[in-house]
């Protein structure tokens, strides 16, 4: 019987995917070396041209190895900042996982083949080709394959088992990439910084001015958001309103012009609609309406969604997401799919939800005829399918927070597969003068998804009385209403996340790990606005924060293209292309060197005008 | 060559409503004299007379004998609730301005041009819907007091817009775009532009604009609508100061 070695991205997965193969038979050994990585041992049946095999499964704990600098270039002061683009950089294991490479190397010197169970994503591709690595140190000849799985439910893993493909190593080059042009301009950057304004203040006398090209963009939208609300001016505006009351409901129309900021002009609008005594009705439209249900669920939407109803933090929901993820309940939860593939058996995760003492009626509902098709939306990673729950956990297993996102997503899927809320909308519009009012009314008839879906909103409004196309009346009343604009709210979260989404900062996978980094190196502070149930949080920069934004803005200030690096246009770029390299048409040292040409000429050009960083530096902080 | 001139000044006349005046002419024939002596096609001549006319300072161009075809000069008394102007009144846009949008809204959308931020294609996306009802095909309602994401888009004002213009006597007037008039917009009609009048109401000192009554020419009187772009920031940070002060005091 030959040998498999098996190598999960972490100890949990590894576990899970050796409990469904063996039966639950397996044999647990400890590794020297590493508390938390585990070896469990069993056979199983591959399948051809593998069949019966002895298997030990493991894992590591993510990323294996690192890239760094050469001895001579890792002390701060080794070398000039701008020499670290070109500095020599080697791959070596991180010193606290050489007992994990030790293992993978001894097991697979015995073994025939390896195959990689990481997560189906861009790192975890990489991880792969780490460990592939490894087990080619230990035995050259080793055959390498890769499981494909977005969940840990029993059926998919096994056969992910028996439908072995080849590892993706255009994707494991995007991220290769991705590391050495983090690791190069942000270790430049950082040390230019530190080095530079640490002297200045001491507010900064214990911390690393950290610069990295994702960290920059997401601070920008911070600060950009924080300045709108500092800078803004409240305006008066005039408001014409109309009330006709009828059949005893007072109805108020709303002026379609909204606004205006020119009062003489509103005043000659409202006599011009007083002289014309009656108002025309030139509008009736009464029509069926729908609130649709919401799409499938990607990580954005789990973090955005989440952090706004579930009062979490886009980092803690991860985190918790990933732990349902590994215990089984719920599927892979990094992706960017939004339409369920025509393969997966939808009825029967509904069908898993029945015990719920919440929403098991609900689940039933959708079985007994309420099961619509999901909507599909336009996104498709081709690696995980939306997010969705796996099996039905009794909340006593859950702590609170697990149970908060547990709920979520089971809610958002049974939403999913409802139907759209049904109503009623009516429209009336009508010419007075020469301006042009409307109404509208809305019936809600028909719950169907909001019954479940908890967290939106859509209710009916007060009921219009009848109107006739073409019927004149003379209004009730028509007056001018005053009213001042309002400054944005500061950024939320859920806001950040979407603008980084929308400009294409970091991928779905890291926005959290962006947002919680520069909340760690107190650029940004998270504020409560409100209370209760409505307390929102806020994200608030510090003066270090504003300090290095309008620093580099200067810095910049006049070139062409506006290339500042608190601004997301570099990095977007940068995103492009390692989608280039996963598609296989751009090579990984192309790009590399050409991302690297560019952050040097803006690197060379910082270093010239580090004036305008330290001016702003000294502008915000105590010296 | 008068021949020439009086076929032009009648064509101008004719198609543009333009009465253009005899000294301005004359000095543009003497101007062209190459031209005719090249032979050169009247009607060609007649393109580049329209050209300069639109180009040109209307108090200079056009004449002003003929009092219909210049605002009345109490055309501002607010006392008159209502009066018609039978025109056609050529007049050149003095200034304009977008009082659909708060005066701060533009400053932020001129101030994010001048960062380059929104230039065509790699514009940032700043205003994002997080969960708002955008999906719903009814209900809703009118529109938030909320101005903070400024005029949809960067090159577009939102209007209405109220303009000041001028005829060729020098008389100006208020005209606001009460049903939208294509082509007039903060990016698109220059200082200088021109436009003909014709059978408008004028509403307490205000001419009401609206497609039926407003035929624009085009055309810009240079140097002032280069004076008016470099001003304008300045001019709408002046009047937000003087509002604010007026809100502290009142």
């Amino acid at each position: 019987m030959s040998r498999i070695l098996c190598v999960a991205e972490k100890p949990a997965i590894a576990k899970a995917v050796a409990q469904h193969l063996s039966g639950g038979a397996f044999q647990t050994n400890n590794v020297t070396g590493n508390r938390y990585v585990k070896n469990y041992q069993f056979d199983f049946n591959f399948g051809a041209p593998w069949g019966h095999c002895h298997v030990t499964m493991t894992s590591v704990l993510g990323h294996l190895t690192e890239l760094e600098f050469g001895r001579e270039y890792k002390s701060w002061l080794s070398c000039p900042p701008g020499a670290l683009f070109e500095a020599p950089v080697h791959e070596a294991v991180s010193s606290d996982k050489t007992a994990i490479a030790r293992n993978i190397q001894q097991q697979a010197r015995q073994s025939k083949a390896l195959f990689i169970w990481t997560d189906c994503d861009r790192e975890g591709e990489h991880i792969g080709t780490e460990i592939r690595k490894q087990a080619k140190e230990g035995n050259a000849r080793i055959l390498v394959k890769r499981a494909r799985f977005s969940n840990t439910e029993r059926a998919h893993v096994l056969n992910a088992a028996r439908t072995l493909i080849e590892i993706d190593d255009l994707q494991a080059n995007a991220v290769a990439a991705r590391i050495e042009l983090d690791l190069r301009i942000g270790a430049a950057f950082t040390r230019l910084l530190t080095l530079q304004l640490k002297p200045l203040s001491s507010a900064l006398e214990d911390t690393i001015v950290s610069y990295g090209s994702c960290q920059f963009p997401t601070l920008g939208f911070v600060v950009d958001r924080y300045l709108r609300v500092k800078n803004f001016k409240p305006e008066t505006f005039w408001v014409i309103k109309v009330m006709l009351l009828r059949e005893g409901i007072k109805v108020n129309f709303l002026w379609k012009r909204v606004h205006l900021f020119d009062r003489a002009a509103v005043t000659v609008m409202l006599e011009r609609c007083l002289l014309a005594k009656k108002a025309r009705v030139t509008k009736v439209n009464q029509k069926p309406t729908s609130k649709w249900r919401p799409l499938p669920l990607t990580t954005v939407d789990l973090q955005m969604m989440g952090s706004r109803f579930l009062r979490m933090d886009s980092q803690t929901i991860m985190k918790v997401a990933e732990a349902l993820y590994t215990k089984g309940f719920i599927s892979y939860p990094r992706t960017e799919t939004d339409q369920f593939d025509k393969a997966i058996d939808l009825k029967k995760l509904v069908e898993k939800q029945l015990p719920d003492q919440n929403w098991g009626q609900y689940a039933r509902g959708l079985l007994d005829g309420g099961f619509r098709t999901p909507r599909a939306g336009r996104h498709n990673d081709q690696a995980h399918p939306p997010i969705h729950p796996i099996c039905w956990v009794s909340p006593t297993a859950l702590s609170a927070d697990e149970k908060k996102v547990y709920e979520f997503v089971v809610r958002r899927f049974l939403a999913c597969c409802s139907e759209d809320a049904k109503g009623q909308s009516t429209e009336i519009e009508i010419e007075y003068g020469d301006e042009t009012f409307h109404a509208k009314g809305l019936l809600v008839l028909e719950r169907n998804y909001l019954d479940v879906y908890v967290y939106d909103k859509w209710e009916s409004s007060q009921q219009l009385p009848s109107f006739q196309m073409s019927e004149q009346f003379e209004p009730t009343e028509a007056k001018i209403f005053d009213g001042k604009t309002t400054p944005p709210n500061y950024l939320t979260e859920p806001e950040l996340i979407a603008l980084m989404d929308a400009n294409g900062i970091g991928t779905d996978a890291t926005m959290a790990e962006h947002i919680a980094k520069i909340k760690d190196r107190h650029y940004v502070a998270v504020n409560t606005r409100g209370g209760g149930r409505s307390a929102v949080k806020e994200l608030i920069p510090t003066q270090l924060g504003i300090a290095l934004v309008e620093g580099y803005d200067n810095v910049f200030a006049g070139m062409p293209n506006n290339p500042s690096l608190s601004k997301p246009f570099l990095r977007k770029e940068m995103e492009t292309r390692m989608r280039e390299i996963c598609a296989g048409s751009r090579i990984r040292q192309e790009v590399v060197q050409e991302s690297l040409d560019m952050y040097r000429e803006y690197f060379v050009h910082t270093n010239r005008r580090i004036n305008a960083l330290k001016d702003a530096i000294r502008k915000y902080l105590p010296n | 060559m008068a021949d020439a001139q009086t076929q032009i000044a009648a064509q101008l006349q004719t198609t543009k409503a333009l009465p253009v005046s005899p000294t301005w002419l004359h000095s543009f024939m003497s101007s062209s004299s190459t031209a005719l002596q090249r032979n050169v096609p009247v009607s060609a001549l007649i393109q580049t007379a329209l050209f300069r006319v639109l180009a040109s300072d209307f108090r200079d161009s056009l004449q002003t004998t003929n009092p219909s075809t210049l605002l009345p000069t109490d055309i501002f008394d607010p006392t008159v609730q209502e009066r018609r102007l039978q025109g056609p009144i050529p007049v050149q846009v003095l200034d304009i301005e977008d009082i659909g949008t708060s005066l701060w809204g533009q400053v932020e959308a001129m101030e994010r041009v001048e960062r380059g931020e929104a230039v065509r294609g790699r514009e940032i996306v700043r205003a994002v819907n997080v969960g708002d009802d955008d999906n719903e095909d009814g209900g809703g309602g009118g529109g938030p007091a909320n101005d903070a994401a400024g005029p949809a888009s960067e090159n577009e004002s939102h209007g209405p817009h109220r303009l000041i213009v001028q005829d060729a006597a020098g008389t100006r007037a208020v005209g606001i775009e009460l049903k939208r008039v294509q082509g007039i917009s903060v990016a698109k009609l220059a200082i200088g532009a021109k436009m003909v009048i014709r059978n408008a109401t004028v509403a307490r000192g205000m001419i009401l604009l609206s497609p039926d009554c407003v035929k624009l020419l085009g055309g810009k009187i240079e140097g002032m609508d280069l004076a008016w772009k470099e001003g304008r920031k300045a001019r709408l940070l002046a009047r937000i100061t003087e509002m604010q002060g007026e809100g502290q005091t009142g």
